[in-house]
């Protein structure tokens, strides 16, 4: 039997998907301000992970992503339960309720499903170096089945996005003229957050938990130091996630470093370039436009782009 | 011009309305209505619940008692004749969008869930941009806007919304005199229109002076009505006491 | 430290696992309030997933195995990581949630390289990166817990020594500054004391799950106090009697450590969060119910009044339709006043008793208050800060504020004072 890619393709491949997926829903997480309750989420799915296993002893890829359905909602309720009692604060709630989700999933991994083809390594930190091994057969063909599966997640982020384009513009630009008008921003948060959630679980058994967070949340701020449109953001921020995909592939294979590790590195170093040179709001940028202002005037103060996202704070 | 909105039918009406923050009450039994095709000011010091009324209104703060009708109907059935414009810095102005793309925002409702907007609302998208005077920013990212550009383009996207009655919190917060007036100017436009529209301000003068109606609150409803009545001397000061500009010789002024 | 082992009725490992506990509760329980009452507990999220490539680069450095050299590695990858954050949230665009998420995430990615290589170099392997997530308390040595204890005690020092201005700048930094307290100085023994907690507790419970020890004991304490000093010395006992319950339900049923502290913890904060007193979840439904009661109570009360006073005593659904109440509502608050011995029904027709009429004046009475307070209120002189409560001005105000009031409002005339 053949297999249809080639095993460094189908790494780089499900990497790029994987970019793909998270780059989409990653400037909404950035925008929304809800870039930690998805990294919470990621972790918080472990126990559906576990308990569907438990339950019906499949890894079935349907099964788990509705097991881990379910405990990002009860993650994202749980949080926002604690959050509207009014006696914590927000970022005190999320630190409450996931690293209890998280522990029940331990739990339930150590006790009842060690040595079961469910180990922990796999779910938490992945390794996508092995995806090439883990195949399905289509027509006599063999297929690295994180492709098949990357894949469609990739193509329902793609479509929700398109389908609900507008509300989710709405609702994250002005929330409550969204509410009057019928667009309910708790809904459409929610979307996204299984969104995120359903990508993580697919996700994790190629490339693990820390991948998929750093893939949603690294592009995405790198791609809003260089963009001022929404829909410029989102394709800057798929970029970045394949350059990072790419890249770290590249950088994994001549150091002999892991994968998803390098992939964060390039991703991480991507955001650290935009965060100095950045036309309009890189550091140095800002601070050579600055100076030459401050040189050619000499008199009042210039009136260079302020980091405007603390003026509406 | 008073005397002629005063025979028609009420487009805002509200009826012993009460809604508190925490057990403490922010509007208590609040009566009001204002009449179709007015210019409405709700007026009243800090704290006498002028932008919570606003928020009860279109549903956005829960009511402990009490009813909205517009054109007649209960609030929550007809907000369809609503456009609400919140205060400018409820939003992230930072946020990486251009003017067109918020002005579009106002054909939400009337397009729905997914479906995308077609010609005729991008048409009034236009128009609207237009008619506030935004034409030649209409591609800008709403970052590099002045305050009074953004009001703007908030007006736009509440006339995008085609609504007959529309509701303003404090639109004039943080611009200078000479854009309120021209803001006025289109609020004025927009009510020789056709259209109502209810303005939470606190300049009593530009109120009795270019206003047709008012609301004077103070958690209570103090007085409503042509804005030479409601705002008799007598009842702004039973509003507003002599905390706000309470000198008599600034309330002389008012009054003059 | 051999006396305490020897003390406990535990085996030795389980017994240097119960005193590892207790220490750690204590550091998180104390030293990370001050990041949860700056509403950065994610902050801790990120610094003790940041503190991987530290042990990593330590490890490589030195080739020391000892936990206070790792400890050194993690601590100063901790504080780069503080930093970068501070860093990143100061060049402007990028907001701290962000900003955490983009170190969290880049530092543990360098942490899982530099591990990789460390798995080339010789022969560690991946289960120290499990320990490292997971935490091992099991692998926890007397030396370990004389090192944590002594970093915890000279850091709890610390806290008592500095306690005013550590106060202060915690609850208003720019006024701190402004009083001369050095600001930067005290915002660097915070992330310290971060950092310090995270490194004493990340070995037991691991890096995910750290940030719950971090939280768990202030938001419990802060349920039960007000009062910052009271709130550490809560916290730290919270910390450590959940450290300890977890650490002996997991000896006793062989669970992993750090997990079921943490599920412990999320119990106990929970429990804080529902049945606080004066405060709790439980307590102020019962107040909003009580309150929505009466305010519902009181106003049918009142229509029913004015129902009587335009006409004959109305039926239960006449005073329906006359309040513009739901019906289910009016007949709720009539069946409560007719508890209250306030009415007397007669063929169907509501009267009200004698005493239901001296509720109704009383009622009145209060809202004439009110009304009076909201329109000449302004004109009294309170002698300090007391405000009205609108549903009992007269004890808020006090009597003889009220008695002023009621004579200006009935000389109804305007006499500014």
């Amino acid at each position: 039997m053949d297999r249809v890619v080639s095993d460094d393709l189908a790494i780089i491949l499900t990497a790029v998907l994987l970019g793909t997926a998270c780059g989409l829903l990653g400037p909404f997480l950035i925008l929304k301000r809800q870039v930690l309750l998805s990294d919470a989420v990621a972790h918080a799915v472990l126990p559906g992970i576990v308990l569907v296993f438990l339950l019906f002893g499949s890894r079935a890829p349907l099964a788990v992503i509705v097991g881990a359905g379910v405990f990002a909602v009860i993650c994202v309720l749980g949080v926002e339960l604690i959050r509207n009692t009014g006696l914590v604060h927000a970022d005190a709630a999320i630190g409450l309720v996931f690293p209890v989700l998280f522990a029940l999933g331990v739990i339930g991994v150590t006790e009842f499903a060690e040595g079961v083809h469910l180990d922990l390594d796999s779910t938490i930190y992945g390794e996508i170096a092995f995806t090439p091994f883990r195949t399905w057969e289509f027509f006599g063909l063999e297929l690295a089945r994180s492709l098949p599966l990357l894949g469609t997640v990739t193509l329902v982020n793609l479509v929700l996005l398109i389908l609900f384009w507008k509300e989710l513009k709405v609702t994250t630009f002005d929330p409550s003229f969204a509410k009057v008008n019928g667009i309910s921003p708790t809904l459409v948060s929610r979307l996204l957050l299984i969104a995120v959630a359903v990508t993580a679980v697919t996700a994790f058994e190629s490339v693990g938990a820390i991948l998929v967070v750093t893939m949603l949340i690294v592009p995405a701020a790198t791609s809003y130091l260089l963009t001022v449109r929404l829909l410029p953001m989102v394709v800057v921020s798929v970029l970045v996630a394949w350059v990072a995909a790419v890249g770290g592939y590249g950088s994994a294979v001549s150091l002999d470093a892991s994968i998803g590790g390098a992939m964060g590195m390039v991703a991480a170093f991507c955001f650290l370039l935009a965060l100095l040179f950045a036309p309009k709001y890189g550091f140095i940028t800002r601070t050579i436009v600055r100076t030459r202002r401050r040189s050619l005037t000499a008199g009042p103060p210039p009136s260079v782009p302020e980091p405007a996202g603390r003026r509406s704070a | 011009m008073s005397a002629a909105s005063e025979l028609k039918a009420p487009a805002l009406e509200v009826r012993r309305l009460t809604a508190s923050y925490s057990s403490r009450p922010a509007l208590w039994d609040v009566d009001a209505e204002f009449p179709e095709s007015s210019l409405a000011a709700i007026v009243g010091p800090n704290g006498a619940g002028k932008s919570t009324l606003l928020k009860a209104i279109v549903g956005l703060q829960p009511v402990d008692a009490g009813h909205v009708l517009i054109d007649g109907k209960p609030a929550s059935e007809n907000l369809d004749r609503v456009a609400y414009v919140p205060q400018r810095d409820a939003v992230d102005w930072d946020f990486p969008i251009t003017v067109k793309e918020v002005v579009e925002m106002g054909r939400y409702r009337e397009a729905g869930w997914i479906s995308r907007l077609g010609q005729r609302d991008h048409e009034l998208v236009d128009q609207a941009i237009e008619r506030v005077g935004m034409g030649p920013f209409a591609r800008r990212q709403i970052g590099e806007l002045s305050g009074g550009q953004r009001q703007r383009v908030f007006i736009a996207r509440a006339l995008a919304q085609e609504a007959p009655l529309m509701l303003l919190d404090e639109p004039f917060a943080g611009v200078d005199a000479r854009t309120e007036s021209a803001l006025l100017d289109l609020l004025l436009s927009i009510r020789d229109g056709g259209r109502t529209v209810v303005v939470v301000h606190h300049d009593i003068g530009t109120v009795r002076s270019r206003f047709d109606w008012a609301l004077l609150l103070n958690v209570r409803t103090v007085a409503c009505g042509p804005v030479a009545e409601s705002l008799s001397p007598d009842s702004l000061r039973r509003a507003y006491g002599g905390s706000a500009g309470g000198s008599d010789v600034e309330l002389g002024e008012w009054t003059g | 430290m051999d006396w305490l082992i020897n003390l406990l009725p535990f085996s030795y490992t389980d017994s240097v696992v119960f005193i590892g506990a207790v220490i750690l509760g204590v550091a998180a329980g104390v030293l990370g309030a001050f990041a949860v009452l700056r509403q950065r507990s994610l902050v801790g999220d990120a610094l003790s997933h940041a503190t991987l490539p530290g042990v990593c680069v330590a490890f490589i450095a030195t080739g020391a195995k000892d936990a206070s050299t790792l400890a050194v590695g993690a601590a100063v990858a901790g504080f780069i990581g503080a930093a970068m954050i501070l860093a990143i949230e100061r060049t402007g665009r990028i907001r701290p949630d962000a900003a955490i998420g983009v170190v969290l995430t880049s530092f543990f990615s360098l942490g899982i390289v530099l591990l990789t290589f460390l798995a080339n170099f010789n022969n560690a392997n991946q289960a120290g990166l499990d320990r490292y997530l997971f935490g091992q308390a099991a692998g926890l040595l007397e030396s370990d817990l004389v090192a944590m204890g002594s970093l915890c005690a000279v850091s709890l020092l610390l806290v008592a020594l500095a306690f005013r201005p550590l106060k202060t700048a915690l609850f208003d930094m720019s006024f701190a500054g402004s009083v001369g307290l050095p600001v930067r100085l005290i915002e660097l023994a915070m992330t310290a004391m971060l950092v310090i907690a995270i490194v004493i507790g990340v070995r037991t419970v691991g890096a995910i799950l750290m940030v719950a020890m971090l939280v768990v004991p202030t938001v419990t304490a802060r349920q039960l106090t007000s009062r910052l000093s009271l709130l550490l010395v809560i916290a730290g006992i919270v910390g450590a009697m959940v450290g300890s319950t977890g650490a002996l339900i997991s000896a006793s049923a062989t669970l992993p450590t750090g997990p079921t502290i943490v599920i412990v913890g999320f119990c106990v904060a929970l429990m804080a969060i529902l049945l606080a007193p004066r405060r709790g979840v439980l307590w102020r439904s019962g107040k909003l119910l009580r309150d929505r009661r009466r305010a519902l109570n009181e106003g049918v009360l009142i229509d029913l009044e004015t129902a009587l006073h335009a006409g004959a005593p109305p039926t239960t659904e006449e005073l329906a339709t006359l309040s513009g109440r739901p019906a289910s509502q009016v007949k709720k608050g009539l069946r409560d006043l007719d508890r209250a011995g306030a009415l007397r029904t007669e063929q169907g027709r509501i009267h009200l008793t004698e005493s239901g009429a001296g509720m109704v004046h009383a009622l009145l009475h209060q809202r004439s208050l009110w009304s009076a307070w909201l329109e000449y209120g302004w004109t009294l002189d309170i002698p300090d800060a007391r405000e009205p409560d609108p549903r009992d001005l007269k004890s808020s105000l006090g009597d003889d504020l009220t008695n002023t009031l009621l004579q200006r409002a009935r000389e109804g005339g305007w006499t500014a004072s």
